[in-house]
C-alpha cells in the first residue's frame, strides 16, 4: 500500500486496423477504489480492461500498475485477477479444484490454500457445491465461483467485465449485493465494466463514462446524475431518458416553440449565456411537474399521450406536437390518456447544454 | 403421412447398412469355408460344412501372436506420435503469435494434398541412409506426425472459449501446464476419437511398411495377409479370409470400447 495510485493509464491509444478503439485515455484509479466503465457496447469499455489485464497491447501510451510499467512486468507480479463475462471456469474440475488451480501452481503452501479457499467457500456460500464441475452449477453459483477465483489470488487489483449479464434478472440484485460487501469487506481496487447504468451507478465509487474510445466524464453516481458533463452523459444515464429541448434565450427568458418556459436566475446569468443563444435544456422526467391547471405563466400545456403505471410511480408521456414529447413521472396516479395538462420545469434542476459542442455550460 | 416418409427412411438407411456390411459377412462366412467349398458356392452366407480348419492351418503356418503384436506395436508408436505432435502443433498455431504463422500452418496443411506415392522414393532413400531399413522405427519415423491431425485439434480447439486460456493466462500459467491441465482434459473425447481413426489408418497400412520390412518376424498383418493372396501356389482364398477376420478384431475392439466418444466427435464437429 506504498502507492495511492494503484493503476493508472497515461495517454493510452488502442488501434484496429488503423482505427482508434481507444484514442489518449488518462485514467487515475486510486487504491481500493471501485470504479465502473459504463457506456453503450462496442465504446472500447472492454478493451480498456483488457489491456489493464495485459491481454491486449496499448498501440500508445503506457499502463502503470502500482506505480510500474505494465509492459515490462510479468502476468504474476502485475498481480491481477479477472473475472470473464462467461466466468470462464476450467469445465474438467471441481468447484474447490478451480478456486485452488492457480494457487497450486503458484506453490502456495496447503494449509495456507485451504485456508483461504474455506474461507472464501464461506463467504460466497458455495460449501455444498465444493465438489461440484461447473456443468452442474446454475449460471448464479457458476459467478460466484468465477469471483471466488479472483478472490483467492488475493490480487491488488480486481477486474470484472460484465459479470452479472448472464444471470437471472431475480438473480442480479443480489450478486450485485454480494459484490458490493465483498468489496466492502477486502478494499481491492477493483474496475468493473458494464453497459448497465444502474449497476454502475449501486456499484462504483466512481464511474467512467466512455463513448466512442474517450472518457466522457469521470465522477461520483451523483455527479454523473445530476451534473452531467454533456449531453451523451445526461442521455446515458437516467431511465426514462432525460428530455432534451431546443430553447433559445432571450429578452431574460427561455423560449420553447417561442414559449416562455423558465425566467432567467442569478444561476443562469453567471453561466454567461448570450442572448439569442441556442442551447440544449435538459430535465429529468422526474423533474417536471404536471397539473391539471395552469399554475404560473411558464406552465405550458400539452396532451398526456400515454401512462404507464408502474405502481410506485407512472411514467406520462406528453405530446408537444411535431413528433416532440416530453416524459414525466408523477406519484399522485390523476391523468389519464387525452387528458390535458400543464407542464414546467423545477428550475433549480434544469440542465443547459452548449448547442454546438453540447458540453454542459456550467461545467 | 409422417410415419410413412419416416418408415421410407428406415427402409433406405437399413438396404445402405446391408451394402456396407455384405463384404465383412462374406468375410467371416468364406472363413469358415474349406478352399472347395469356397470356389463352389463362395456366395452362400451360412457356410454348408463350417470348417475351423483354416484358423487352425493358420495357427501353423503363421506365429498369430506376433503378428497382431508387431501391427498392434507399430500402430500404437505411429498413433501416438500423431497425437503428440498434431497437439502441440495445433495448441502453437491456435494460442502462439509469431511470424510466418499464416505461411507455416498453409505449407503444413498443404502436405496433405500430396500423395504418398510423391514421397515414398525420397522417404526410403533418407530411411535407408540413416541406416533404418527393415526396423520398425523405419516404417514409423515418417508417421509421426500428420497434418491431418493439427488440422482436426485446431477444429476441436475451436470449442474451447478464448476466455478461459486468458483467464489462464492471466493468472501467470506456464503454458506446458495449460495444454496438460486445461486442453487436454477438455479435448479428451476429441483426442481419444483422433487417436482411434489414425490407429486404424496405421493398422491396415500396407504399402510403406512393404518397402521397409523385409524381415518375416517383423511382418505386420496386412503383409502376412499379402502371402495368401498372391503367394506361389495361387491365392488361397478362404486362408485370407480368415486372416482378415483375425485381422479387424482389434480395430473393432478399440471401436467398441471409443464407440461413445468417436460417435460423440462426429455429431458434434458437423453439428454445433
Amino acid at each position: 500500500m506504498s502507492n495511492k495510485v494503484a493503476l493508472e493509464l497515461k495517454g493510452v491509444t488502442k488501434k484496429f486496423k488503423k482505427t482508434d478503439v481507444i484514442s489518449n485515455m488518462d485514467l487515475k484509479i486510486e487504491n481500493g477504489e471501485f470504479l465502473v466503465l459504463l457506456g453503450p457496447s462496442g465504446c472500447g469499455k472492454s478493451t480498456t480492461l483488457r489491456m489493464i489485464a495485459g491481454l491486449e497491447k496499448p498501440s500508445d501510451g503506457q499502463i502503470l500498475i502500482d506505480g510500474k510499467d505494465s509492459q515490462t512486468i510479468s502476468s504474476v507480479e502485475r498481480n491481477i485477477a479477472m473475472v470473464f463475462q462467461d466466468y470462464a471456469l476450467y469445465p474438467n474440475m471441481t468447484v474447490y479444484q478451480n478456486l485452488e488451480y492457480a494457487l497450486k501452481v503458484h506453490k502456495v503452501k496447503k494449509e495456507e490454500r485451504q485456508r483461504r479457499l474455506e474461507k472464501i467457500l464461506e463467504t460466497l456460500n458455495l460449501k455444498a457445491y465444493r465438489d461440484r464441475l461447473p456443468g452442474q452449477l446454475s449460471g448464479g453459483q457458476k459467478q460466484r465461483v468465477a469471483l471466488g477465483r479472483g478472490m483467492a489470488k488475493k490480487s491488488k487489483v480486481f477486474l470484472l467485465d460484465e459479470p452479472l449479464s448472464n444471470i437471472d434478472v431475480q438473480l442480479r440484485e443480489k450478486a450485485r449485493d454480494e459484490i458490493q460487501s465483498l468489496h466492502e469487506e477486502n478494499h481491492q481496487t477493483i474496475v468493473y465494466v458494464t453497459h448497465d447504468q444502474l449497476e454502475a451507478m449501486a456499484l462504483g465509487d466512481r464511474i467512467a463514462i466512455i463513448n466512442e474510445g474517450k472518457i466522457q466524464m469521470i465522477d461520483t453516481p451523483d455527479n454523473i446524475y445530476n451534473h452531467p458533463a454533456n449531453l451523451f452523459v445526461a442521455q446515458f444515464v437516467g431511465t426514462p431518458q432525460i428530455n432534451v429541448l431546443e430553447v433559445t434565450y432571450q429578452s431574460e427568458q427561455i423560449l420553447f416553440n417561442e414559449h416562455p418556459v423558465l425566467s432567467i436566475s442569478k444561476r443562469l446569468k453567471d453561466i454567461g449565456i448570450v442572448p439569442e443563444e441556442k442551447l440544449f435544456l435538459g430535465i429529468r422526467p422526474e423533474h417536471v411537474i404536471v397539473t391539471h391547471e395552469q399554475t404560473n405563466q411558464f406552465a405550458l400545456p400539452a396532451q398526456v399521450e400515454q401512462v404507464v403505471d408502474y405502481g410506485r410511480y407512472q411514467q406520462l408521456t406528453l405530446n408537444l406536437g411535431e413528433e416532440q414529447a416530453i416524459k414525466a413521472i408523477i406519484t399522485n396516479n390523476d391523468f389519464r390518456a387525452g387528458d390535458l395538462g400543464y407542464f414546467s420545469f423545477i428550475k433549480e434542476r434544469t440542465l443547459f447544454f452548449d448547442h454546438v459542442n453540447k458540453n454542459n455550460i456550467e461545467k | 403421412m409422417n410415419k410413412i416418409k419416416e418408415n421410407g427412411w428406415h427402409i433406405l438407411l437399413l438396404l445402405i447398412c446391408l451394402v456396407l456390411l455384405l463384404p465383412v459377412i462374406f468375410m467371416i462366412s468364406n472363413s469358415f469355408k474349406t478352399l472347395r467349398e469356397s470356389y463352389h458356392s463362395m456366395l452362400q452366407i451360412i457356410p454348408l460344412h463350417p470348417t475351423l480348419s483354416n484358423y487352425s492351418t493358420l495357427g501353423r503356418q503363421v506365429n498369430l501372436l506376433r503378428l497382431i503384436w508387431n501391427t498392434f506395436f507399430m500402430a500404437t508408436i505411429v498413433t501416438l506420435g500423431k497425437l503428440v505432435t498434431g497437439l502441440l502443433a495445433a495448441y502453437a498455431f491456435k494460442y502462439f503469435s509469431f511470424t510466418g504463422k499464416r505461411w507455416l500452418y498453409f505449407i503444413f496443411v498443404s502436405t496433405i494434398f500430396v500423395p504418398f506415392t510423391v514421397i515414398m522414393i525420397p522417404n526410403y532413400l533418407v530411411i535407408s541412409k540413416i541406416n533404418l531399413l527393415n526396423t520398425a522405427l523405419g516404417v514409423a519415423l515418417p508417421q509421426l506426425c500428420d497434418a491431418t491431425g493439427i488440422m482436426l485439434f485446431l477444429k476441436a480447439m475451436d470449442k474451447i472459449p478464448k476466455s478461459l486460456i486468458e483467464s489462464v493466462h492471466i493468472d501467470g500459467i506456464p503454458s506446458y501446464k495449460i495444454l496438460k491441465d486445461i486442453v487436454v482434459p477438455i479435448l479428451r473425447p476429441s483426442i481419444i476419437s483422433i487417436g482411434a481413426i489414425f490407429f486404424i489408418n496405421s493398422w491396415n497400412e500396407y504399402v510403406w511398411p512393404t518397402l521397409i520390412l523385409k524381415d518375416k518376424s517383423s511382418f505386420t498383418l496386412p503383409l502376412a495377409l499379402e502371402n495368401y493372396i498372391s503367394s506361389e501356389g495361387g491365392t488361397n482364398f478362404p486362408l485370407a479370409m480368415a486372416l482378415s477376420t483375425i485381422m479387424i478384431i482389434v480395430p473393432l475392439l478399440i471401436y467398441l470400447i471409443f464407440q461413445r466418444y468417436i460417435l460423440n466427435s462426429i455429431s458434434s464437429s458437423g453439428l454445433k
